[in-house]
């Protein structure tokens, strides 16, 4: 009964097989449908790229066709001057077959004779392998290849190959980068533009100087020795443009022969580090773009803050009211705290989130921190912050947030190719009013503040200090005071910012010459003066008599407690 | 004539076997030494003649699975994989650590990869769940607990290696067999909704940073130029040099020099493309879909719901393989570790598919033997 009534309906036919009927018929069903469907969408799909890549991309003169040459010939990179900082050498290697090979043992002792530094087991095993492929040695010089064919050994093969080779060694390491034995680049800019270096042949343009990458280099070895610091980074930035003209990280490596350890990590855009008073620039900027504090007002710094159990002093406290451009100059903790309160929690997070602090760096190479911020934000947080804690930033996040601080309020991507900044526009994060009024309070703080030591005559330097306590990487507790950071951010001339530069050194210790301290100002201080006065020339900045009626005018501001009528300059 | 419930003695199913679904599988084969044998620069060492060796191991396997008797395999589907499982489990607590993860059990005489056995245990211990299942339980949801226990284990196991593309392999061959079976169609429309109404919840919740980073990777290799997107990017540029009639057999760069690490085993359709063109590439995709054609006839034959979806479970399996691993090396899927099947170099993973091929045979040439349910 019920056979016949399946075989007769078809629609009972799929009943029976979706209700296990062992009869079920050998008619199509629904399902099954859709997964030929499904078969045909996809190998359709596999045919169509395949036709796609290899016949209508398919063309025989094309770089593609050539594969293995074109990994070997890799473009060059040059500084924005046109100096070379990356080519290539033609050399070749040795490899075998072993398969071709007539007496692997001889072969090898007869190369373990050439090659001192080749092991005869190792040559040994290599030789008699079942690998269709093996190489020997990469990249001989041509009196060894003349050598080995004297050798006159079957089996053994030469291979044209390119070295990378990098004139100045260590000075570019961190940016630039270094590639594997086959070519393949592994960091920095090598490893970023990998495709573009081998597919196209014209050189890649770095914004880079490498006069000024020298200058800059040279002033930090210096100071790391002086002050006996563990690292130390430095860069200088063109504030119009976002180009970064120097960057360095010391201790750095020699790209020929990269170390694994830590001389490769590239501080100034993979570390993100608590950068202390430099952020009171950021708290500045915020407080007096959003018009709740003024220039002409002032805070009661004579007692410490307290937060719960938390207590807020001043490193060197003045006791006493202070006005606003004075918070900046004393760097006052008290003050600065006072003003981020006026203007809030979420009107902090806001402004970092704006000048991209919440968020990595996109840039020109992959080594970017990650930054941290706090996850709750809690008055407490908008406090520390407010002065540097709490937040941790990469030293280039800082020197580019600086530079929309003070080039009018327009916060580019830095980029680290020449004229290629494609985001030559950027976008306005304050207005060109409280640009204009930080620059002066950078100033004030060079000539009269915590930055003299920093100052370079008639290049009208204006800039930040920041000493920032590190944390115990273990307990997460700040260490005892000498275990710091100390910083300096500069911008240069202040009444019309063309460069910025960023010093840091790691545990820097006092010396006599510094009266035992060794804070920012005392230590990345004068190595940005020589950084400047060195840099300034080459980049086409002129000095300015710095008492000229309209520098004065410029740089006008009015400091004194309760807005009297006296002005400093 | 065979009629339906009729028992066959083994010496008649051996007679009866599928001969062009063998021919098919001898050919690919075929193809696959003489890959080999260019990869390693015109040598049978290292790749081609273990290759063989394993290759006609696997060849005696498959006739003999294909001879067995399908009660047989519906008896034992759930031991088999349970084995299969507890190898895995092995594996994680003492395998080697081979390319980076943990998959290989040394086995002294070769390393095993339980995760490959998994897949063919999975089609089996499915098959044989819903065999047994009554009519209309399908429809009840707690019915198909156990079958989502069946996926899910091994799938968490080998995701834990970590190996996510076999995972996903897994469960998207788990799932296309629950489809056949008949689980109803708005389950699996419930479950991709949900899926997709996680993700948010997942990402943004769950998941720490270097684990997105992980993902993103996974999903884009182009972030990760030192990576996997290296291969891609090597696997089109040798692609693409082919042009429509190929470089000529040993004229293929990838032999030679060693630009992809990795050019015997998931790579090895770039090679193929390469020395034989788009017109090699269309002829051996051709073979392919022959092979899948005889599947769905195999499929659509079967008289037994355990035959029909073991089938089934086996066509799906190969068809996942094929499709990803063409997207794969062709930038069109992300980089998954996946063999193309017959032609890359592997112990496991042929010895794997000739099981399966043998369990396709054994379907076809029973396909009208009743299996009971006990």
């Amino acid at each position: 009964m019920y056979q016949a009534a399946t075989l007769s309906n078809p629609n009972s036919r799929l009943q029976a097989f979706l209700h296990n009927r062992q009869e079920s018929s050998s008619s199509p069903m629904p399902r099954f449908t859709l997964v030929v469907v499904l078969f045909m969408l996809a190998f359709t799909a596999i045919g169509f790229r395949l036709f796609w890549v290899m016949v209508l991309s398919h063309n025989p003169n094309n770089a593609q066709n050539k594969s293995i040459y074109s990994m070997l010939e890799r473009a060059d990179i040059l500084d924005r001057n046109g100096d070379v900082l990356a080519t290539n050498l033609i050399t070749f290697s040795l490899y075998a077959r072993p398969n071709q090979l007539i007496d692997s043992e001889k072969a090898a002792e007869k190369l373990s004779k050439l090659f001192p530094d080749l092991n005869k087991q190792v040559l040994q095993k290599k030789l008699s392998s079942r690998k269709p492929f093996v190489w020997l040695k990469r990249n001989l010089t041509p009196r060894q290849q003349e050598r080995i064919n004297a050798l006159g050994l079957v089996g053994v093969h030469f291979q044209k190959e390119q070295k990378r080779i990098y004139p100045h060694e260590k000075l570019m390491a961190h940016v630039v980068g270094y590639t594997d034995v086959d070519g393949k680049g592994l960091s920095g800019i090598e490893r970023k533009f990998q495709g573009t270096l081998q597919e196209k042949k014209e050189p890649l343009r770095l914004s880079l100087d490498l006069r000024v990458q020298h200058i800059v280099r040279d002033a930090l070895v210096r100071g790391m020795q002086e002050f006996r610091a563990k690292k130390a980074s430095g860069m200088v930035m063109d504030v119009n443009t976002g180009e970064m003209i120097a960057m360095v990280s010391l201790p750095d490596f020699d790209p020929h022969k990269p170390s694994s350890g830590e001389a490769i990590f590239n501080t100034n855009t993979l570390g993100v580090y608590e950068m202390g008073s430099i952020f009171k620039i950021f708290t500045f900027a915020m407080a007096l773009d959003s018009k709740k504090v003024t220039l002409d007002q002032g805070f009661d710094a004579s007692q410490p803050l307290t937060f719960g159990k938390f207590k807020i002093k001043d490193y060197r406290p003045k006791n006493r009211w202070l006005s606003v451009p004075e918070v900046f100059m004393y760097s006052s903790n008290i003050g600065t705290v006072k003003m981020a309160m006026k203007v809030g929690t979420e009107g902090q997070k806001n402004f970092f989130e704006k000048i991209g602090f919440l968020q990595p760096l996109k840039t020109e190479i992959g080594e970017n921190g990650v930054p941290m911020a706090p996850r709750e934000w809690h008055d407490i947080n908008t406090a520390t912050i407010s002065y540097g804690y709490g937040m941790a930033v990469s030293p280039l996040q800082v020197i580019n947030g600086v530079a929309a601080m003070v080039n009018g309020g327009i916060l580019r991507s830095p980029t680290l190719l020449l004229d290629n900044n494609n985001d030559r526009e950027g976008k306005r994060v304050i207005s060109a009013a409280t640009s204009e009024k930080l620059r002066r309070l950078l100033h004030l703080t060079v000539l009269h503040g915590s930055g003299t030591k920093g100052n370079a005559p008639g290049y009208l330097v204006g800039g930040k200090t920041g000493s920032a306590n590190k944390k115990d990487d273990h307990s997460n507790n700040y260490v005892a005071k000498d275990k710091h950071r100390a910083i300096f951010v500069a911008a240069f001339p202040m009444h019309d910012p063309k460069y910025i530069t960023f010093v840091m050194l790691d545990e820097p210790h006092g010396t006599s010459q510094t009266q035992g301290f060794s804070t920012g100002g005392w230590t990345s201080g004068p190595i940005t003066k020589e950084i400047i006065e060195k840099a300034a020339p080459l980049l086409g900045v002129l000095p300015v008599d710095e008492s000229s009626p309209k520098i004065q005018a410029a740089m006008r501001l009015n400091i004194s407690p309760e807005g009297s009528a006296h002005a400093l300059r | 004539m065979i009629r339906y419930g009729d028992y066959l003695t083994p010496t008649e199913r051996l007679r009866a076997l599928n001969r062009p679904l063998i021919g098919l599988i001898f050919t690919l084969a075929v193809i696959g030494f003489v890959v080999l044998y260019s990869a390693a620069g015109g040598a049978f060492f290292p790749w081609a003649l273990p290759q063989m060796v394993r290759f006609f191991i696997g060849f005696g396997l498959m006739i003999g699975i294909a001879v067995m008797d399908l009660q047989w395999w519906f008896k034992w589907a759930y031991v088999f994989y349970f084995v299969s499982f507890i190898l895995l489990v092995l594996v994680a607590v003492m395998g080697k650590v081979g390319m980076g993860a943990q998959r290989w059990l040394d086995l002294y005489i070769f390393k095993l990869q339980p995760s490959e056995l998994v897949k063919i245990s999975l089609v089996l211990a499915l098959a044989a769940y819903f065999h047994r299942l009554n009519t209309d339980d399908i429809y009840k949801p707690h019915h198909l607990i156990i079958p989502l226990l069946l996926i899910m284990a091994p799938a968490v196991l080998v995701m834990k290696q970590p190996d996510l593309g076999t995972m996903l392999l897994l469960v998207m061959i788990g799932f296309s067999m629950l489809l056949m079976a008949g689980v109803r169609l708005y389950y699996f429309v419930g479950t991709a909704i949900a899926t997709l109404a996680a993700v948010p919840i997942v990402w943004n919740v769950l998941l720490k940073d270097y684990q997105k980073n992980r993902v993103l990777t996974f999903l884009d290799p182009m972030t990760d130029p030192q990576g996997s997107g290296y291969h891609i990017l090597q696997s089109k540029i040798a692609i693409g040099s082919g042009g429509f009639f190929g470089k000529g057999y040993f004229h293929g760069t990838q032999g030679y020099l060693n630009f992809l690490p990795e050019k015997q085993t998931d790579f090895i359709f770039t090679l193929f493309c390469e020395e034989f063109g788009f017109i090699g590439a269309v002829l051996l995709i051709f073979l392919y879909v022959c092979l899948l054609m005889q599947a769905f006839k195999i499929v659509l034959k079967n008289r037994s719901k355990f035959g029909q979806l073991l089938s089934f479970g086996i066509m799906m399996t190969l068809f996942i393989y094929l499709g990803i691993n063409m997207g794969m090396v062709m930038g069109l899927v992300p980089v998954v570790g996946v063999p193309l099947p017959m032609i890359s170099y592997g112990g496991t993973s042929m010895l794997t598919l000739m099981m399966g091929f043998g369990i396709l045979l054994n379907a076809d040439v029973n396909n009208r033997t009743k299996v009971s349910k006990y």
